[in-house]
Protein backbone atom coordinates (compact mmCIF):
# COMPACT_ATOMS: atom_id res chain seq x y z
CA UNK A 1 0.00 0.00 0.00
CA UNK A 2 2.39 2.32 1.10
CA UNK A 3 6.40 2.89 1.14
CA UNK A 4 6.70 2.44 4.43
CA UNK A 5 4.76 -0.18 4.92
CA UNK A 6 6.15 -2.25 1.73
CA UNK A 7 9.61 -1.78 4.42
CA UNK A 8 7.83 -3.58 7.46
CA UNK A 9 6.66 -6.27 5.07
CA UNK A 10 10.14 -6.51 3.45
CA UNK A 11 11.32 -6.42 7.02
CA UNK A 12 9.28 -9.33 8.35
CA UNK A 13 10.28 -11.43 4.79
CA UNK A 14 13.92 -10.39 6.37
CA UNK A 15 12.92 -11.88 9.78
CA UNK A 16 11.77 -15.34 8.44
CA UNK A 17 15.25 -16.28 6.93
CA UNK A 18 16.73 -16.20 10.67
CA UNK A 19 13.68 -18.16 11.65
CA UNK A 20 13.90 -20.99 9.22
CA UNK A 21 17.95 -21.43 10.17
CA UNK A 22 16.86 -21.19 13.83
CA UNK A 23 14.26 -24.16 13.05
CA UNK A 24 16.77 -25.60 11.31
CA UNK A 25 19.38 -25.55 14.37
CA UNK A 26 18.51 -28.63 16.47
CA UNK A 27 19.56 -30.66 13.35
CA UNK A 28 22.58 -29.52 13.21
CA UNK A 29 23.82 -28.58 16.98
CA UNK A 30 23.81 -30.35 19.88
CA UNK A 31 21.53 -31.05 23.06
CA UNK A 32 23.34 -28.74 25.42
CA UNK A 33 23.32 -25.74 22.83
CA UNK A 34 19.38 -26.76 22.07
CA UNK A 35 19.04 -26.23 25.09
CA UNK A 36 20.74 -22.92 25.70
CA UNK A 37 19.31 -21.35 22.68
CA UNK A 38 15.95 -22.20 24.09
CA UNK A 39 16.43 -20.38 26.99
CA UNK A 40 18.02 -17.10 24.74
CA UNK A 41 14.39 -17.42 23.02
CA UNK A 42 12.67 -16.75 26.23
CA UNK A 43 15.01 -14.58 27.96
CA UNK A 44 14.63 -12.63 23.77
CA UNK A 45 10.80 -12.28 25.01
CA UNK A 46 11.97 -10.90 28.16
CA UNK A 47 14.03 -8.06 26.42
CA UNK A 48 11.49 -6.88 24.04
CA UNK A 49 8.66 -6.81 27.52
CA UNK A 50 11.17 -4.16 28.37
CA UNK A 51 12.24 -2.63 25.03
CA UNK A 52 8.62 -2.21 24.87
CA UNK A 53 8.40 -0.37 27.71
CA UNK A 54 10.73 2.32 26.77
CA UNK A 55 9.85 2.12 23.18
CA UNK A 56 6.36 2.93 23.76
CA UNK A 57 6.41 4.44 27.23
CA UNK A 58 9.71 6.31 27.30
CA UNK A 59 10.03 4.71 30.75
CA UNK A 60 12.57 2.10 32.05
CA UNK A 61 12.28 -1.06 34.24
CA UNK A 62 14.84 -2.54 36.26
CA UNK A 63 12.00 -4.74 37.52
CA UNK A 64 10.89 -6.96 34.99
CA UNK A 65 11.56 -10.24 36.58
CA UNK A 66 8.28 -9.52 38.55
CA UNK A 67 6.58 -10.16 35.70
CA UNK A 68 9.07 -12.96 34.33
CA UNK A 69 8.44 -15.24 37.87
CA UNK A 70 4.72 -14.25 37.99
CA UNK A 71 4.74 -16.19 34.14
CA UNK A 72 7.02 -18.85 35.08
CA UNK A 73 5.17 -19.58 38.10
CA UNK A 74 2.45 -19.55 36.68
CA UNK A 75 3.44 -22.21 34.17
CA UNK A 76 5.26 -24.50 36.82
CA UNK A 77 2.64 -24.37 39.62
CA UNK A 78 -0.21 -25.43 37.34
CA UNK A 79 2.43 -27.78 35.98
CA UNK A 80 3.93 -29.65 39.03
CA UNK A 81 0.89 -29.17 41.47
CA UNK A 82 -2.45 -29.65 38.74
CA UNK A 83 -0.83 -31.33 35.92
CA UNK A 84 -2.28 -28.92 33.41
CA UNK A 85 -0.56 -27.83 30.29
CA UNK A 86 0.91 -24.98 28.67
CA UNK A 87 -2.13 -24.74 26.20
CA UNK A 88 -3.94 -23.44 29.94
CA UNK A 89 -1.28 -21.74 31.72
CA UNK A 90 0.04 -19.50 29.23
CA UNK A 91 -2.86 -17.85 28.87
CA UNK A 92 -2.97 -17.42 32.57
CA UNK A 93 0.11 -16.31 32.96
CA UNK A 94 -0.67 -13.73 30.40
CA UNK A 95 -3.83 -12.56 31.86
CA UNK A 96 -1.68 -12.38 35.34
CA UNK A 97 0.90 -10.40 33.40
CA UNK A 98 -1.14 -7.80 32.03
CA UNK A 99 -3.81 -7.55 35.34
CA UNK A 100 -0.19 -7.01 37.90
CA UNK A 101 1.16 -4.92 35.11
CA UNK A 102 -1.76 -2.91 35.57
CA UNK A 103 -2.41 -2.81 38.67
CA UNK A 104 1.24 -1.63 39.04
CA UNK A 105 0.71 1.45 36.84
CA UNK A 106 -2.50 2.81 38.23
CA UNK A 107 -0.30 3.89 41.33
CA UNK A 108 2.77 5.13 39.83
CA UNK A 109 0.77 6.59 37.20
CA UNK A 110 2.40 10.10 37.86
CA UNK A 111 5.94 8.91 38.36
CA UNK A 112 8.55 8.86 35.35
CA UNK A 113 12.19 8.56 34.82
CA UNK A 114 14.30 7.64 37.56
CA UNK A 115 11.24 7.56 39.83
CA UNK A 116 9.50 4.87 37.80
CA UNK A 117 12.80 2.89 37.61
CA UNK A 118 13.45 3.02 41.26
CA UNK A 119 9.69 1.86 42.24
CA UNK A 120 10.34 -1.05 39.44
CA UNK A 121 13.44 -2.07 41.53
CA UNK A 122 11.44 -2.32 44.45
CA UNK A 123 9.41 -5.18 42.36
CA UNK A 124 12.39 -6.89 41.29
CA UNK A 125 13.53 -6.72 45.10
CA UNK A 126 10.38 -8.34 46.30
CA UNK A 127 10.19 -11.13 43.77
CA UNK A 128 12.82 -13.79 45.45
CA UNK A 129 11.63 -13.07 49.21
CA UNK A 130 7.90 -13.86 48.33
CA UNK A 131 8.95 -16.81 46.08
CA UNK A 132 10.32 -18.65 49.37
CA UNK A 133 7.64 -17.14 51.50
CA UNK A 134 5.53 -19.01 49.74
CA UNK A 135 7.39 -21.97 49.29
CA UNK A 136 4.27 -24.29 50.18
CA UNK A 137 3.24 -22.99 46.91
CA UNK A 138 6.65 -22.46 44.66
CA UNK A 139 8.35 -24.78 46.05
CA UNK A 140 11.18 -22.44 47.71
CA UNK A 141 14.56 -23.08 47.45
CA UNK A 142 14.26 -26.08 45.12
CA UNK A 143 11.97 -24.46 42.85
CA UNK A 144 9.72 -26.85 40.81
CA UNK A 145 10.49 -29.53 37.57
CA UNK A 146 7.94 -28.52 34.45
CA UNK A 147 7.10 -31.93 32.61
CA UNK A 148 4.37 -32.13 31.25
CA UNK A 149 4.78 -32.51 27.73
CA UNK A 150 2.75 -29.99 24.88
CA UNK A 151 2.62 -32.37 22.41
CA UNK A 152 2.99 -35.92 23.29
CA UNK A 153 5.05 -38.37 22.16
CA UNK A 154 7.52 -35.32 20.78
CA UNK A 155 11.08 -35.94 22.35
CA UNK A 156 11.49 -32.98 24.74
CA UNK A 157 14.34 -31.54 24.49
CA UNK A 158 12.79 -30.27 20.73
CA UNK A 159 9.39 -29.78 22.29
CA UNK A 160 11.42 -26.82 24.65
CA UNK A 161 13.89 -25.22 21.85
CA UNK A 162 10.59 -25.45 19.25
CA UNK A 163 8.08 -24.07 21.89
CA UNK A 164 10.65 -21.40 22.91
CA UNK A 165 11.01 -20.50 19.41
CA UNK A 166 7.59 -20.50 18.56
CA UNK A 167 6.44 -18.09 21.58
CA UNK A 168 9.17 -15.48 20.57
CA UNK A 169 8.36 -15.43 16.88
CA UNK A 170 4.63 -14.78 17.86
CA UNK A 171 5.39 -12.16 20.65
CA UNK A 172 7.90 -10.52 18.08
CA UNK A 173 5.02 -10.64 15.12
CA UNK A 174 2.05 -9.41 17.36
CA UNK A 175 4.13 -6.81 18.47
CA UNK A 176 5.14 -5.66 15.17
CA UNK A 177 1.87 -5.37 14.13
CA UNK A 178 0.79 -3.44 17.15
CA UNK A 179 3.23 -0.97 15.75
CA UNK A 180 0.30 -0.30 13.25
CA UNK A 181 -2.54 -0.55 14.97
CA UNK A 182 -5.03 2.56 15.97
CA UNK A 183 -3.71 2.02 19.37
CA UNK A 184 0.15 1.59 19.04
CA UNK A 185 0.27 4.98 17.05
CA UNK A 186 -1.52 7.11 19.54
CA UNK A 187 0.56 5.52 22.38
CA UNK A 188 3.50 6.75 20.57
CA UNK A 189 2.20 10.22 20.18
CA UNK A 190 1.56 10.15 24.28
CA UNK A 191 5.23 9.29 24.49
CA UNK A 192 6.55 12.50 22.49
CA UNK A 193 3.69 14.94 23.23
CA UNK A 194 1.23 13.41 26.13
CA UNK A 195 -0.88 16.79 25.53
CA UNK A 196 -1.55 16.75 21.95
CA UNK A 197 -2.25 12.76 22.63
CA UNK A 198 -4.97 14.50 25.34
CA UNK A 199 -5.93 17.13 22.91
CA UNK A 200 -6.85 14.00 20.79
CA UNK A 201 -8.92 11.91 23.02
CA UNK A 202 -5.86 9.72 24.89
CA UNK A 203 -5.58 10.61 28.02
CA UNK A 204 -1.93 9.97 29.22
CA UNK A 205 -3.23 7.94 32.33
CA UNK A 206 -4.72 5.75 29.92
CA UNK A 207 -1.58 5.62 27.95
CA UNK A 208 0.20 4.50 31.00
CA UNK A 209 -1.44 2.13 31.53
CA UNK A 210 -2.08 -0.06 28.57
CA UNK A 211 2.01 0.46 28.00
CA UNK A 212 2.61 -1.37 31.75
CA UNK A 213 -0.53 -3.83 31.05
CA UNK A 214 0.85 -5.09 27.51
CA UNK A 215 4.74 -5.20 28.81
CA UNK A 216 3.80 -6.81 31.81
CA UNK A 217 1.63 -9.65 29.92
CA UNK A 218 4.71 -9.88 27.47
CA UNK A 219 6.95 -10.04 30.60
CA UNK A 220 4.72 -12.66 31.87
CA UNK A 221 4.88 -14.84 28.57
CA UNK A 222 9.11 -14.40 28.75
CA UNK A 223 8.17 -16.32 32.22
CA UNK A 224 6.09 -18.85 30.79
CA UNK A 225 8.57 -19.99 28.02
CA UNK A 226 11.47 -19.60 30.55
CA UNK A 227 9.77 -21.82 33.09
CA UNK A 228 9.10 -24.84 29.89
CA UNK A 229 11.98 -24.26 27.98
CA UNK A 230 14.62 -24.22 30.78
CA UNK A 231 12.77 -27.07 32.66
CA UNK A 232 13.03 -25.66 36.19
CA UNK A 233 11.36 -22.61 37.64
CA UNK A 234 13.42 -21.37 41.32
CA UNK A 235 14.34 -17.86 42.94
CA UNK A 236 17.34 -18.11 41.65
CA UNK A 237 16.32 -17.23 38.28
CA UNK A 238 14.10 -14.31 38.74
CA UNK A 239 17.43 -12.57 40.88
CA UNK A 240 17.44 -8.48 41.08
CA UNK A 241 20.41 -9.11 38.60
CA UNK A 242 18.46 -11.23 36.05
CA UNK A 243 16.34 -8.03 36.16
CA UNK A 244 19.19 -5.85 35.47
CA UNK A 245 20.51 -7.88 32.45
CA UNK A 246 17.16 -7.76 31.14
CA UNK A 247 17.35 -4.52 30.91
CA UNK A 248 21.38 -5.06 29.82
CA UNK A 249 19.85 -6.80 26.85
CA UNK A 250 17.46 -4.09 25.77
CA UNK A 251 20.23 -1.64 25.79
CA UNK A 252 22.69 -3.29 23.69
CA UNK A 253 19.46 -4.51 21.10
CA UNK A 254 19.11 -0.51 21.10
CA UNK A 255 15.61 -0.99 22.60
CA UNK A 256 14.59 -2.95 19.35
CA UNK A 257 11.49 -4.62 18.63
CA UNK A 258 12.44 -6.71 16.23
CA UNK A 259 12.94 -10.44 15.84
CA UNK A 260 16.47 -10.22 15.10
CA UNK A 261 17.28 -7.18 17.70
CA UNK A 262 15.75 -8.64 20.54
CA UNK A 263 17.54 -12.29 19.90
CA UNK A 264 20.57 -10.11 19.96
CA UNK A 265 19.58 -9.11 23.31
CA UNK A 266 18.40 -12.44 24.55
CA UNK A 267 21.59 -13.86 23.17
CA UNK A 268 23.61 -11.04 25.54
CA UNK A 269 21.13 -12.30 28.79
CA UNK A 270 21.83 -16.26 27.96
CA UNK A 271 25.02 -16.84 26.41
CA UNK A 272 27.12 -13.91 27.71
CA UNK A 273 27.30 -14.94 31.17
CA UNK A 274 27.58 -18.61 30.41
CA UNK A 275 30.96 -18.20 27.19
CA UNK A 276 32.25 -16.37 30.16
CA UNK A 277 32.13 -18.34 33.03
CA UNK A 278 35.22 -19.55 32.86
CA UNK A 279 37.10 -16.79 33.55
CA UNK A 280 35.74 -17.38 37.06
CA UNK A 281 36.48 -14.18 39.45
CA UNK A 282 36.95 -12.01 36.57
CA UNK A 283 33.41 -12.76 35.05
CA UNK A 284 31.81 -9.21 36.10
CA UNK A 285 35.00 -7.59 34.82
CA UNK A 286 34.52 -9.48 31.18
CA UNK A 287 30.96 -8.68 31.05
CA UNK A 288 31.63 -5.04 31.86
CA UNK A 289 33.87 -5.02 28.80
CA UNK A 290 31.60 -6.44 26.23
CA UNK A 291 28.86 -4.47 27.68
CA UNK A 292 30.67 -1.86 26.95
CA UNK A 293 32.08 -3.21 23.61
CA UNK A 294 28.11 -3.98 22.14
CA UNK A 295 27.26 -0.58 23.18
CA UNK A 296 30.50 1.32 21.42
CA UNK A 297 30.24 -0.66 18.47
CA UNK A 298 26.57 0.13 18.33
CA UNK A 299 27.06 3.63 18.40
CA UNK A 300 29.74 3.80 16.07
CA UNK A 301 28.65 1.10 13.54
CA UNK A 302 26.24 3.33 11.62
CA UNK A 303 28.95 6.15 11.21
CA UNK A 304 31.72 3.53 9.98
CA UNK A 305 29.09 2.11 7.52
CA UNK A 306 28.89 6.00 5.99
CA UNK A 307 32.21 6.60 5.77
CA UNK A 308 33.38 3.14 4.36
CA UNK A 309 29.96 3.79 1.96
CA UNK A 310 31.88 7.34 1.09
CA UNK A 311 35.23 6.17 0.46
CA UNK A 312 33.36 3.08 -2.10
CA UNK A 313 31.65 5.98 -3.78
CA UNK A 314 34.13 8.49 -3.75
CA UNK A 315 36.40 5.54 -5.47
CA UNK B 1 -24.76 39.26 22.29
CA UNK B 2 -27.29 37.60 20.69
CA UNK B 3 -27.47 33.30 22.01
CA UNK B 4 -26.76 30.82 19.39
CA UNK B 5 -26.71 27.23 20.30
CA UNK B 6 -24.18 26.02 18.57
CA UNK B 7 -21.64 28.06 20.01
CA UNK B 8 -18.20 28.23 22.29
CA UNK B 9 -18.88 30.07 24.56
CA UNK B 10 -16.79 31.32 28.09
CA UNK B 11 -17.68 33.11 30.95
CA UNK B 12 -15.71 35.33 33.07
CA UNK B 13 -12.45 32.97 32.28
CA UNK B 14 -9.61 34.40 34.95
CA UNK B 15 -6.39 32.22 34.77
CA UNK B 16 -3.33 33.01 36.85
CA UNK B 17 0.22 31.64 37.87
CA UNK B 18 1.39 31.96 41.29
CA UNK B 19 -0.39 35.80 41.19
CA UNK B 20 0.18 36.41 37.68
CA UNK B 21 -2.92 37.11 35.87
CA UNK B 22 -2.99 35.53 32.47
CA UNK B 23 -6.39 36.05 31.84
CA UNK B 24 -8.46 38.42 33.34
CA UNK B 25 -12.15 36.98 33.40
CA UNK B 26 -12.68 36.64 29.71
CA UNK B 27 -16.12 36.70 28.39
CA UNK B 28 -16.00 34.85 24.61
CA UNK B 29 -18.61 33.35 22.04
CA UNK B 30 -17.04 31.91 19.22
CA UNK B 31 -20.25 31.26 16.79
CA UNK B 32 -20.44 28.20 14.45
CA UNK B 33 -20.57 28.68 10.81
CA UNK B 34 -17.87 32.04 11.39
CA UNK B 35 -14.28 32.33 11.27
CA UNK B 36 -13.52 34.32 14.08
CA UNK B 37 -9.96 35.23 14.45
CA UNK B 38 -8.11 35.72 17.98
CA UNK B 39 -5.09 38.02 17.95
CA UNK B 40 -2.56 40.30 20.41
CA UNK B 41 0.68 40.39 21.09
CA UNK B 42 3.23 37.92 22.03
CA UNK B 43 2.14 37.16 25.77
CA UNK B 44 -0.99 38.59 25.63
CA UNK B 45 -2.84 35.06 26.64
CA UNK B 46 -3.91 33.49 23.59
CA UNK B 47 -2.85 30.39 23.77
CA UNK B 48 -3.19 30.14 27.22
CA UNK B 49 -7.44 30.58 26.60
CA UNK B 50 -7.09 27.78 23.96
CA UNK B 51 -5.74 26.24 26.60
CA UNK B 52 -8.56 26.85 28.51
CA UNK B 53 -11.01 26.14 26.24
CA UNK B 54 -9.64 22.45 25.69
CA UNK B 55 -8.89 21.13 29.42
CA UNK B 56 -5.32 21.23 29.12
CA UNK B 57 -5.74 24.38 31.86
CA UNK B 58 -8.27 25.35 34.48
CA UNK B 59 -9.15 28.71 34.80
CA UNK B 60 -9.67 29.32 38.54
CA UNK B 61 -12.63 31.42 37.42
CA UNK B 62 -15.42 31.02 34.95
CA UNK B 63 -17.09 28.70 33.01
CA UNK B 64 -17.12 27.28 29.46
CA UNK B 65 -19.84 25.78 27.76
CA UNK B 66 -20.70 24.32 24.25
CA UNK B 67 -23.86 24.46 22.58
CA UNK B 68 -25.54 25.03 25.84
CA UNK B 69 -24.03 22.18 27.51
CA UNK B 70 -21.44 22.77 30.35
CA UNK B 71 -17.53 21.47 29.65
CA UNK B 72 -16.24 22.37 33.37
CA UNK B 73 -14.53 19.98 34.76
CA UNK B 74 -13.92 17.63 31.80
CA UNK B 75 -10.54 16.41 30.71
CA UNK B 76 -8.64 17.42 27.72
CA UNK B 77 -9.71 13.86 26.39
CA UNK B 78 -13.50 14.07 26.77
CA UNK B 79 -13.68 17.33 25.57
CA UNK B 80 -12.11 15.85 21.91
CA UNK B 81 -14.46 13.35 22.20
CA UNK B 82 -17.03 16.15 21.70
CA UNK B 83 -14.95 17.37 18.95
CA UNK B 84 -13.60 20.51 20.27
CA UNK B 85 -10.05 19.51 18.51
CA UNK B 86 -7.07 22.01 18.23
CA UNK B 87 -3.68 22.59 16.47
CA UNK B 88 -0.16 23.60 18.14
CA UNK B 89 1.48 26.54 18.33
CA UNK B 90 4.89 24.55 18.42
CA UNK B 91 4.61 21.78 16.31
CA UNK B 92 3.49 18.33 18.10
CA UNK B 93 3.67 15.54 15.51
CA UNK B 94 5.22 12.15 16.94
CA UNK B 95 8.09 12.03 15.51
CA UNK B 96 8.11 8.15 15.40
CA UNK B 97 4.97 7.89 12.50
CA UNK B 98 4.53 9.28 9.09
CA UNK B 99 2.82 12.08 8.22
CA UNK B 100 -0.02 10.04 6.93
CA UNK B 101 -0.16 8.38 10.53
CA UNK B 102 0.33 11.07 12.28
CA UNK B 103 -2.46 12.92 10.71
CA UNK B 104 -4.65 9.01 11.17
CA UNK B 105 -4.19 10.34 14.55
CA UNK B 106 -7.00 13.13 14.50
CA UNK B 107 -9.08 10.36 13.08
CA UNK B 108 -8.70 7.84 15.81
CA UNK B 109 -11.16 8.36 18.31
CA UNK B 110 -14.15 8.04 15.89
CA UNK B 111 -12.51 4.34 15.81
CA UNK B 112 -12.77 1.32 18.26
CA UNK B 113 -11.52 -1.78 17.00
CA UNK B 114 -10.35 -4.19 19.94
CA UNK B 115 -6.90 -4.86 21.52
CA UNK B 116 -7.46 -8.15 19.73
CA UNK B 117 -7.00 -6.38 16.41
CA UNK B 118 -4.21 -4.80 17.76
CA UNK B 119 -2.14 -7.56 17.84
CA UNK B 120 -3.50 -10.10 15.65
CA UNK B 121 -3.89 -9.77 11.88
CA UNK B 122 -7.69 -9.70 12.17
CA UNK B 123 -9.82 -8.17 9.50
CA UNK B 124 -11.13 -5.71 11.92
CA UNK B 125 -8.01 -3.92 12.44
CA UNK B 126 -7.37 -4.00 8.86
CA UNK B 127 -10.16 -2.69 7.63
CA UNK B 128 -10.08 0.27 10.74
CA UNK B 129 -6.78 1.68 9.62
CA UNK B 130 -7.54 1.16 5.96
CA UNK B 131 -10.44 3.98 6.19
CA UNK B 132 -8.51 6.30 8.79
CA UNK B 133 -5.60 5.99 6.25
CA UNK B 134 -8.27 6.99 3.21
CA UNK B 135 -9.79 10.01 5.70
CA UNK B 136 -5.84 11.27 6.00
CA UNK B 137 -4.76 11.05 2.33
CA UNK B 138 -8.30 13.09 1.70
CA UNK B 139 -7.03 16.16 3.89
CA UNK B 140 -3.72 15.95 2.31
CA UNK B 141 -4.38 16.35 -0.40
CA UNK B 142 -6.64 19.02 0.22
CA UNK B 143 -4.00 20.69 1.81
CA UNK B 144 -1.32 20.19 -1.11
CA UNK B 145 0.73 17.36 0.93
CA UNK B 146 -0.36 13.78 -1.02
CA UNK B 147 3.58 13.35 -1.77
CA UNK B 148 4.33 13.63 1.69
CA UNK B 149 2.55 10.91 3.33
CA UNK B 150 4.92 8.52 3.61
CA UNK B 151 7.80 10.72 5.05
CA UNK B 152 8.54 11.59 8.57
CA UNK B 153 7.63 14.62 10.19
CA UNK B 154 11.17 15.47 10.46
CA UNK B 155 12.08 15.12 6.79
CA UNK B 156 9.84 18.09 6.30
CA UNK B 157 10.41 21.89 6.31
CA UNK B 158 8.98 23.68 9.32
CA UNK B 159 5.81 25.65 7.39
CA UNK B 160 4.91 21.65 5.74
CA UNK B 161 4.94 20.45 9.46
CA UNK B 162 3.01 22.90 10.53
CA UNK B 163 0.44 21.94 7.36
CA UNK B 164 0.49 18.59 8.82
CA UNK B 165 -0.69 19.59 12.63
CA UNK B 166 -3.90 21.48 10.57
CA UNK B 167 -4.06 18.43 8.68
CA UNK B 168 -4.65 16.14 11.79
CA UNK B 169 -6.90 18.88 13.29
CA UNK B 170 -9.33 18.82 10.87
CA UNK B 171 -9.56 15.45 9.70
CA UNK B 172 -11.91 14.33 12.44
CA UNK B 173 -14.42 16.65 11.09
CA UNK B 174 -14.47 18.63 14.08
CA UNK B 175 -17.09 20.51 15.40
CA UNK B 176 -14.81 23.38 17.20
CA UNK B 177 -11.56 23.53 15.74
CA UNK B 178 -9.14 25.97 17.65
CA UNK B 179 -5.90 26.83 15.24
CA UNK B 180 -2.96 28.63 17.11
CA UNK B 181 -0.76 30.28 14.62
CA UNK B 182 -1.42 28.13 11.54
CA UNK B 183 0.33 30.31 9.04
CA UNK B 184 3.46 30.88 11.16
CA UNK B 185 6.13 29.65 8.28
CA UNK B 186 4.71 29.12 5.88
CA UNK B 187 5.38 30.97 2.80
CA UNK B 188 3.23 32.83 0.29
CA UNK B 189 1.38 30.00 -1.68
CA UNK B 190 1.09 27.97 1.18
CA UNK B 191 -0.41 30.64 3.05
CA UNK B 192 -2.89 30.83 -0.20
CA UNK B 193 -3.65 27.18 0.07
CA UNK B 194 -4.42 26.74 4.22
CA UNK B 195 -6.81 30.29 3.52
CA UNK B 196 -8.79 28.37 1.26
CA UNK B 197 -9.19 25.10 3.13
CA UNK B 198 -10.28 26.94 5.94
CA UNK B 199 -12.75 29.03 3.67
CA UNK B 200 -14.02 25.55 2.82
CA UNK B 201 -14.06 24.31 6.40
CA UNK B 202 -16.41 27.30 7.37
CA UNK B 203 -19.45 25.46 7.26
CA UNK B 204 -22.69 25.63 8.86
CA UNK B 205 -21.43 24.07 12.20
CA UNK B 206 -18.05 24.41 13.05
CA UNK B 207 -16.90 27.04 15.27
CA UNK B 208 -13.55 27.92 13.65
CA UNK B 209 -11.27 29.93 15.67
CA UNK B 210 -7.44 31.02 14.05
CA UNK B 211 -4.92 32.70 16.23
CA UNK B 212 -2.47 34.57 13.89
CA UNK B 213 0.12 37.12 13.52
CA UNK B 214 -0.07 37.32 9.93
CA UNK B 215 -2.76 40.07 9.97
CA UNK B 216 -3.36 40.00 5.83
CA UNK B 217 -4.90 36.31 6.53
CA UNK B 218 -6.73 37.24 9.49
CA UNK B 219 -8.49 40.43 7.94
CA UNK B 220 -9.24 38.37 5.07
CA UNK B 221 -11.01 35.30 6.19
CA UNK B 222 -12.45 36.21 9.66
CA UNK B 223 -15.70 37.36 10.37
CA UNK B 224 -14.82 38.53 13.52
CA UNK B 225 -11.93 39.37 15.56
CA UNK B 226 -10.93 39.68 19.29
CA UNK B 227 -8.28 41.43 20.03
CA UNK B 228 -6.64 40.42 23.62
CA UNK B 229 -3.68 42.63 25.61
CA UNK B 230 -2.15 41.57 29.05
CA UNK B 231 -5.48 39.03 29.30
CA UNK B 232 -8.05 41.73 28.24
CA UNK B 233 -10.24 42.12 25.45
CA UNK B 234 -9.78 45.62 23.88
CA UNK B 235 -11.95 45.63 20.92
CA UNK B 236 -14.18 42.96 19.12
CA UNK B 237 -15.75 42.95 16.10
CA UNK B 238 -15.33 42.62 12.57
CA UNK B 239 -12.09 43.28 10.68
CA UNK B 240 -13.27 47.13 10.01
CA UNK B 241 -14.49 47.85 13.11
CA UNK B 242 -10.99 46.33 14.53
CA UNK B 243 -9.01 48.10 11.79
CA UNK B 244 -10.44 51.16 13.07
CA UNK B 245 -10.03 51.03 16.55
CA UNK B 246 -7.55 53.36 17.98
CA UNK B 247 -6.60 50.95 20.89
CA UNK B 248 -5.73 48.21 18.69
CA UNK B 249 -4.03 50.58 16.04
CA UNK B 250 -1.58 51.45 19.23
CA UNK B 251 -1.14 48.47 20.93
CA UNK B 252 -1.02 46.07 17.99
CA UNK B 253 -1.68 47.09 13.99
CA UNK B 254 0.15 50.51 14.04
CA UNK B 255 3.63 48.15 15.48
CA UNK B 256 6.22 48.37 12.83
CA UNK B 257 7.28 44.43 13.16
CA UNK B 258 4.79 41.97 12.43
CA UNK B 259 5.15 39.65 15.09
N1 LIG C 1 2.12 27.00 32.18
C1 LIG C 1 2.43 28.29 32.44
N2 LIG C 1 3.08 28.61 33.57
C2 LIG C 1 3.39 29.90 33.84
N3 LIG C 1 3.10 30.92 33.04
C3 LIG C 1 2.45 30.66 31.89
C4 LIG C 1 2.09 29.33 31.53
N4 LIG C 1 1.47 29.38 30.34
C5 LIG C 1 1.45 30.66 29.96
N5 LIG C 1 2.04 31.44 30.89
C6 LIG C 1 2.19 32.89 30.82
O1 LIG C 1 0.98 33.44 30.38
C7 LIG C 1 1.23 34.55 29.52
C8 LIG C 1 0.47 34.36 28.25
O2 LIG C 1 1.07 33.32 27.50
P1 LIG C 1 0.45 32.74 26.18
O3 LIG C 1 1.32 31.64 25.71
O4 LIG C 1 -0.96 32.43 26.41
O5 LIG C 1 0.56 34.00 25.21
P2 LIG C 1 0.25 34.09 23.67
O6 LIG C 1 -0.72 35.19 23.51
O7 LIG C 1 -0.11 32.78 23.12
O8 LIG C 1 1.65 34.58 23.11
P3 LIG C 1 2.43 34.19 21.78
O9 LIG C 1 1.91 35.09 20.71
O10 LIG C 1 3.86 34.49 22.08
O11 LIG C 1 2.19 32.75 21.51
C9 LIG C 1 2.71 34.65 29.33
O12 LIG C 1 3.20 35.66 30.17
C10 LIG C 1 3.22 33.31 29.78
O13 LIG C 1 4.50 33.42 30.36
MG1 LIG D 1 0.72 31.49 21.82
Amino acid sequence: MTQRLQDIAASSIASWIPVAILAALPFIVGGSWTFTLGLCFANSIGVLAVSFLVRYGGEVSIGHTFFTALGAYAVGVLDTRFGVSLWASVPLALLLGVSLGIAFAWPSRNLHGIYLAVTTLALALAVPEMINNLDWITGGYEGLYVSTPLVPGVEMGLQRYYLGLAMLVAVAAAVARFRLSRQGMTLLLAKTHPAAADAFGTRRVWARIAVMGISGGIGALCGATLAFSGSTVSPGGFTFWQAIFLLVGSVVSFYGLSLVRVLIGGAFVTLVPQLLSASGAWIPVFYGLSLLGMILLGHYLPRIQKTLARRKGGA
Amino acid sequence: MDQVTNALRGDGIALSFGGIKVLKGLDVEFRAGEITGLIGPNGAGKTSLFNCLTGAYRPQHGSITYAGTSLDGLPPAARAGKGIVRSFQHVALCPDLSVRENVMIGVARNYSAGWASAFLPLSAGRKERQDMAAAADRVLADLGLADSADLLPSELPPGTQRLVEIARAIVGKPSVLLLDEPAAGLNNSETRDLMKVLRKLASTDLVLVVVEHDMDLVMSICDRIYVLNFGEFVAVGTPEEVRGNEDVVRIYLGSDDDE
